[in-house]
């Protein structure tokens, strides 16, 4: 019960990278799902600290599919993509 | 002195003609339109002896310019009835370009069964009876004029689809390697020529960089800047390289734009199963390629070379082509995917439009959506020429009203490609006005709605879409009159020495005296010359619409409908 109460208090949200951005991290695949615990007060920013990814080698950040900046501040059950540069067509 | 080659197929008389000077400083895109619009009436039968087949190196092609080497193909298209430029990679352009050859116009129309070969060298050009090549798949066709000259010639060709006269067959051309997969596929043109009787263009000619150049030491400044320019942009420096066209998978997925079930999606969830990281990986691991240049001299480099369970290649797997024929029909194998672009670049069809059409079949439940095998062997009846592969050749609006569906994604005719309207809008804009039908290419407005290249524009508003797709459409068209690589434009839109420098290179090969400004007006030039062509041709605002169902339909997971209203879209050529 209290283990629950306290899980509770952390917000959960759903990160996939893509792109190269891999190889920051370690065992996880481009486009792999995984869920990272974070504090009500957390940006991007904090985020990117947290999984030692270099802010300056993501260049997007889409939350639900919608750009956002380095101190979008994170709500639980939030989709968080990130980016190296890319671009075709 | 750059010549016209002219090939009346009527009396199969070829001959080379002094450049007008009304078209001297033209190229590409720009002259191919031009020439269509003068010498191609408007209400023509696009498959009839009026109509032209005008192939045409861009202005810097066959120079060191850094990715220069496009090629246009211009024609009235039979898939839509207006004009089209098709433009295509691979090593016929620089050849043209080298050869000092302004265009090839291919005119008039057989009266007698029989096909044809064209065969160019610095000699001259010959036409030849090429009746052993008939019915032959493009990597044949090939195969067989590469043993037949040499392995330098450049073979531009149609497949089984364009010889049926099918209003989307494409015609092709090879890379280096001799893959017969750089195409201009849009439109139909391959139905053009195989109208004409002609099956095959050779070009024997093994030179690449050596279109006359007026002052060649600010030429190779310019280059070299430009290719700085491109180098150090990061999509084209480094995303293009390290994972081609199809890393869009991913990001056009995550942002809820990617087309799903004949565009009833915005998200696929095996996506990342049939993106550009996956095709890098299986590639590498086959002993295949995950960058490849389509044409020498291309510092992008976003081709690949995909190795088939069967010991095929299929080079390369584009981005849109691994969309129609993926998460556009649910399927998630990768080797599915370059299994239908094989038999697409084998028969000679245009793979987005195939795509769009077996989505529309499955709409109506001829194939079911995600199986992978029915979708190949509905695309095998095409070679076949049975009735469902002539529907399937036919493209989405003829599949949609063969089988009565009403959801068909195409505009003018012509299939959408791979970023969905509601939640691109600047793209709907593009698909909804071009004058090509739905072309992604024509005004790729994915750039500021997406990809945060050239500024950022919120792809789920209808604020600033309208002023986004002309300013891009006016760019392309000039870009594409260059011989440059659209995708240049990465790099382009958000460096300020980029258009100067090209400007500079233009200008150090013809000896011209052009500035930035005269680049846009060239953009709006064209762009009003492919307008008058379809207005004639019969074509009104009517025609600027994107089909009903994305007005009414709501597009998950942003909820968005393409709400853009048709005054606004009557704004978009305001020039």
């Amino acid at each position: 019960m209290t283990v629950a109460l306290l899980r509770g208090e952390y917000m959960q949200v759903e990160v996939r990278v893509f792109s190269g951005l891999e190889k920051f991290l370690d065992q996880k695949r481009f486009g792999e799902p995984f869920s990272v615990e974070v504090q009500d007060n957390w940006d991007l920013r904090s985020l990117l600290d947290h999984l030692s990814i270099p802010k300056e080698q993501v260049f997007t950040k889409l939350v639900n599919g919608k750009h956002q900046e380095l101190d979008y501040k994170l709500n639980d059950g939030d989709r968080v993509s990130l980016f190296p540069p890319v671009g075709g067509g | 002195m750059p010549k016209i080659l002219r090939v009346n197929m009527t009396t199969k008389e070829v001959k080379f003609e002094d450049v007008p000077e009304k078209y001297a400083a033209l190229g590409g895109r720009g002259l191919t339109s031009q020439m269509v619009l003068d010498d191609v009436p408007p209400t023509c039968e696009p498959l009839g002896e009026f109509n032209k087949l005008v192939i045409a190196p861009g202005l810097l092609s066959g120079t060191n310019a850094p990715s220069s080497g496009r090629l246009s193909v211009g024609g009235k298209s039979p898939l839509t009835g207006g004009i089209k430029e098709s433009n295509a990679g691979g090593i016929s352009s620089q050849k043209l370009g080298s050869m000092g050859i302004k265009a090839i116009v291919i005119e008039g129309k057989p009266s007698e069964k029989g096909s044809y070969m064209l065969k160019l060298s610095e000699e001259g050009a010959e036409l030849v009876a090429a009746d052993d090549l008939a019915g032959k798949g493009t990597y044949d066709v090939t195969k067989i004029c590469r043993e037949r000259f040499n392995d330098k010639v450049a073979v531009i060709t149609i497949g089984p689809a364009g010889e049926m006269l099918m209003p989307s067959a494409g015609l092709t051309n090879n890379d280096t390697e001799g893959n017969s997969s750089r195409y201009a596929g849009r439109g139909g043109l391959g139905a053009v020529m195989g109208s004409k009787g002609l099956k095959a263009i050779v070009i024997d000619c093994n030179k690449t960089f050596d279109a006359p150049v007026q002052d060649s030491d600010a030429f190779k400044v310019a280059a070299k800047k430009f290719t700085k320019i491109l180098l150090d942009h990061p999509v084209c420096g480094q995303g293009l390289p390290a994972y081609g066209t199809n890393v869009l998978m991913n990001i056009i997925n995550e942002a809820g734009a990617l087309p799903v079930r004949n565009f009833s999606k915005g998200r696929f969830d095996k996506a990342n199963d049939v993106g550009g990281e996956k095709l890098a990986e299986v590639a590498k691991e086959r002993g295949g390629k995950a960058t490849h240049a389509c044409h020498p001299g291309c510092v992008m480099r976003c081709s690949n070379v995909y190795p088939m369970p069967d010991g095929k290649v299929c080079a390369p797997i584009e981005y849109e082509t691994a969309w129609c024929f993926g998460p556009n029909l649910e399927i998630s194998d990768l080797d599915v995917v370059a299994k239908l672009n094989y038999i697409c670049n084998d028969v000679g069809l245009d793979t987005i439009e195939a795509g769009c059409t077996l989505g529309v079949l499955a709409e109506a439940g001829v194939i079911a959506f995600g199986d992978g095998e029915a979708a190949i062997k509905a695309l095998e009846e095409v070679e076949k020429g049975t009735p469902l592969g002539r529907i399937i050749g036919g493209g989405s609006a003829v599949a949609g009203k063969a089988f009565g569906i009403t959801r068909v994604p195409a505009v003018k005719g012509q299939g959408i490609p791979a970023y969905d309207p509601r939640s691109c809008k600047g793209n709907g804009v593009t698909y909804a006005t071009t004058p090509m039908g739905a072309d992604h290419t024509a005004g790729y407005a994915v750039t500021a709605n997406i990809l945060k290249v050239g500024g950022h524009v919120d792809p789920n508003k209808s604020d600033g879409q309208v002023e986004l797709s002309r300013n891009l459409q006016v760019a392309t068209a000039a870009v594409d009159a260059t011989g440059l690589c659209l995708f240049v434009a990465f790099a382009v839109l958000d460096n300020p020495e980029g258009v100067p420098t090209i400007v500079e290179m233009i200008n150090a090969q013809y000896g011209t005296e052009l500035t930035p400004d005269d680049v846009i007006a060239l953009g709006q030039q064209i762009l009003k010359v492919e307008r008058e062509f379809n207005a004639k041709a019969g074509f009104t605002k009517a025609d600027d619409r994107l089909p009903e169902f994305f007005t009414t339909e709501v597009l998950e997971p942003h909820k968005t409908k393409f709400d853009i209203k048709d005054e606004e879209l009557d704004e978009v050529f305001n020039f």
